[in-house]
């Protein structure tokens, strides 16, 4: 734990330091404690230096880090909840309806001016938990103990259809498809600061929340069964597993996209090296997301400049041949998850 | 200490169980038997506290609807019909779930020194503790069952009920089981019921039958007292004499 902790601190630096132009390390320690602890800046420095570091790269960097663990944390989260290796919370409809919202917002050019920079957040926000709310309440109408299949296929059934209004959208409004095509695949461009400020306590507290349900999810990837008869009140814990993983998705979703992948591999890659106990899961599940998103991110802005290449494909061009190796480099071990 | 008193229950469609009542008291071993489909499962799982139902079920003296899901987990554990596991967690970890009822809400050093005494003695009773640091995808369906089987035994309850707990169990352990499960009820204020498949095995283990046809019980008596047509009309065959043809085969 404390060498993914080193891990995630390097990743940081790294994208700090490293980009079209390079800073040398030891001025972003200087930056960093002139801001911190009024420290002198080194002599000699460049002079927009103060400004890439504070105003551009860190909060990018902040940003896909947490990002990055707020996915992870979701996806581990929904996998247990829901008994299912395979399940990620953009399967409860999280993405799908925050991506209707902003399509909504990008169309009717309701997102122009400074207004509509907090406009696009709040309402696909608002959409993504309007959409889980709609497919648990559906599911409970379905089946009032709210089983995992009936809860994982109506996610399915809402995810399509408000793909597929979205998609309506994109043709009829064909000025606005590409910009709604960039948002779905997911970018840290929108660099800012007030973005940091809401998803970095949001994701501590989700923290908290899901480390205080540690032992009720462990019970949980034994079946609903089982986890009733040792005393879980499973319908209580479901609901607000459920709920906050949709708040922690969708608030992630409103600020950079839909970015794949990390939130259905994280989990995997921890398990093989962690063992699948939450109390140890969700927290390097949670620092290994944000490692990798950053080196992500890191990649997706260097490696063809000046273009860059949008995070989803880049989480998902590294992420497939990294699980791969990670889970069956293993050879002789179990292939439990 | 576990009653059932006009219990009616199903799944939406027409009732599965059908005005069942009978009383399980202290150091009682019941077996539930009767035909696939005849409501043996879903019988256990309302006596669980896992489906609807009308009717009635009492635990030590108490409306298990009146309990929530922790208090009930104290006085009940079941034991399931095995299913797959996905998550690679230990044998200990998995037998240490079996506590979370009796654990107080801590965030940090969950385990107190009871919770450890009581996993331990589990695992030593179902002959798991040498494997206590395997994980659970890597054990075989009998490792498997008995890892379940020590997890209802940490729970610490008064009553355990059973899902046809010998299944996967090759003959060895399906004694060692119900002998294990007879040394437990021994202990005093305990007692179980459960749903077997091997009819055999069942009246070797039960202090008392209850036999099930169509939803509604036809006999509840002791093993000795059963009646063999009943049981033979019941399961549609001759049942004592396919025994008898089996300890031929034996004898032989």
């Amino acid at each position: 734990m404390a060498l993914l902790a080193a891990l995630a601190a390097l990743s940081m630096a790294a994208g700090v330091a490293v980009g079209s132009v390079h800073i040398p390390l030891g001025d972003v320690g200087s930056i960093l404690a002139n801001r911190l602890f009024g420290t002198a800046l080194r002599d000699g420095m460049n002079g927009v230096y103060p400004a890439m570091v504070l105003d551009m790269r860190l909060p990018r960097v902040l940003l896909a880090f947490l990002t990055g663990a707020a996915l992870a944390m979701s996806g581990t989260v929904m996998q247990s909840v829901l008994q299912n290796p395979l399940a990620s919370p953009f399967g409860l409809g999280v993405s799908s309806g925050a991506g209707l919202g902003a399509a909504i917002v990008i169309v009717t050019g309701f997102a122009a001016g400074t207004a509509g920079m907090l406009a696009l957040p709040a309402v696909s926000l608002a959409f993504g938990l309007g959409t889980v709310l709609l497919v648990l309440w559906i599911a409970g109408r379905i089946d009032r103990a709210m089983g995992n299949v009936t809860v994982v296929l109506i996610g399915m059934v809402a995810s399509l259809f408000f793909n597929a209004v979205m998609s309506l959208l994109g043709t009829l409004s064909p000025a606005y498809a590409q910009r709604i095509n960039l948002w779905q695949l997911g970018s840290f461009s929108m660099r800012e600061w007030p973005a940091v400020w809401v998803l970095g306590p949001a994701t501590a507290l989700a923290l908290a929340l899901f480390a205080r349900y540690a032992p009720e999810m462990d019970a949980m990837t034994f079946g609903e069964e089982q986890a009733q008869a040792m005393g879980v009140d499973l319908r209580r814990c479901k609901i607000l597993l459920i709920g906050a993983v949709a708040v922690l998705t969708g608030t992630a979703v409103a600020f950079v996209g839909i970015i794949g992948f990390v939130d259905l591999i994280a989990p995997h890659v921890v398990r093989r090296f962690f063992g699948a106990a939450h109390r140890r899961v969700l927290p390097a599940g949670a620092l290994f997301g944000g490692t990798f998103m950053v080196l992500c991110d890191l990649a997706a802005r260097t490696l063809t400049p000046p273009r860059e290449i949008p995070i989803g494909s880049i989480t998902a061009l590294l992420g497939a041949p990294f699980f791969l190796y990670v889970y069956f480099a293993g050879g002789r071990r179990d292939r439990g998850c | 200490m576990l009653s059932a008193e006009h219990l009616t229950c199903g799944y939406g469609g027409a009732p599965v169980v059908k005005d069942v009542s009978f009383a399980v008291s202290a150091g009682e071993r019941l077996c539930i038997l009767g035909p696939n489909g005849c409501g043996k499962t879903t019988l256990l799982r309302a006596l669980a506290g896992l489906l609807p139902h009308e009717g009635t079920v009492t635990v030590c003296g108490t409306d298990a609807e009146k309990l929530s899901r922790r208090e009930l987990a104290r006085r009940v554990a079941l034991m399931s019909q095995l299913a797959p596991v996905y998550f690679s967690y230990t044998v200990y970890e998995t037998v240490s779930m079996g506590r979370y009822a009796r654990r107080e809400r801590r965030l940090l050093d969950r385990d107190s020194g009871e919770d450890r005494r009581a996993v331990r003695e589990s695992l030593e009773r179902t002959g798991l503790w040498a494997l206590r640091d395997r994980p659970v995808t890597a054990l075989s369906g009998g490792q498997l069952q008995r890892v379940f089987l020590a997890r209802t035994f940490a729970q610490d309850p008064a009553v355990i009920l059973l899902d046809e707990p010998t299944n996967h169990l090759d003959l060895k352990y399906q004694v060692e089981l119900t002998e294990g499960l007879k040394a437990w009820t021994e202990q005093g204020g305990r007692c179980v019921a459960g749903v077997f498949h091997d009819v055999n095995l069942a009246l070797g283990f039960a202090s008392r039958v209850l036999v099930m046809e169509d939803g509604a019980v036809q006999a509840d008596c002791p093993p000795r007292e059963l009646d063999r047509a009943l049981l033979n009309r019941v399961y549609g065959l001759d049942v004592a004499g396919y025994m008898r043809e089996n300890l031929r085969r034996w004898e032989e």
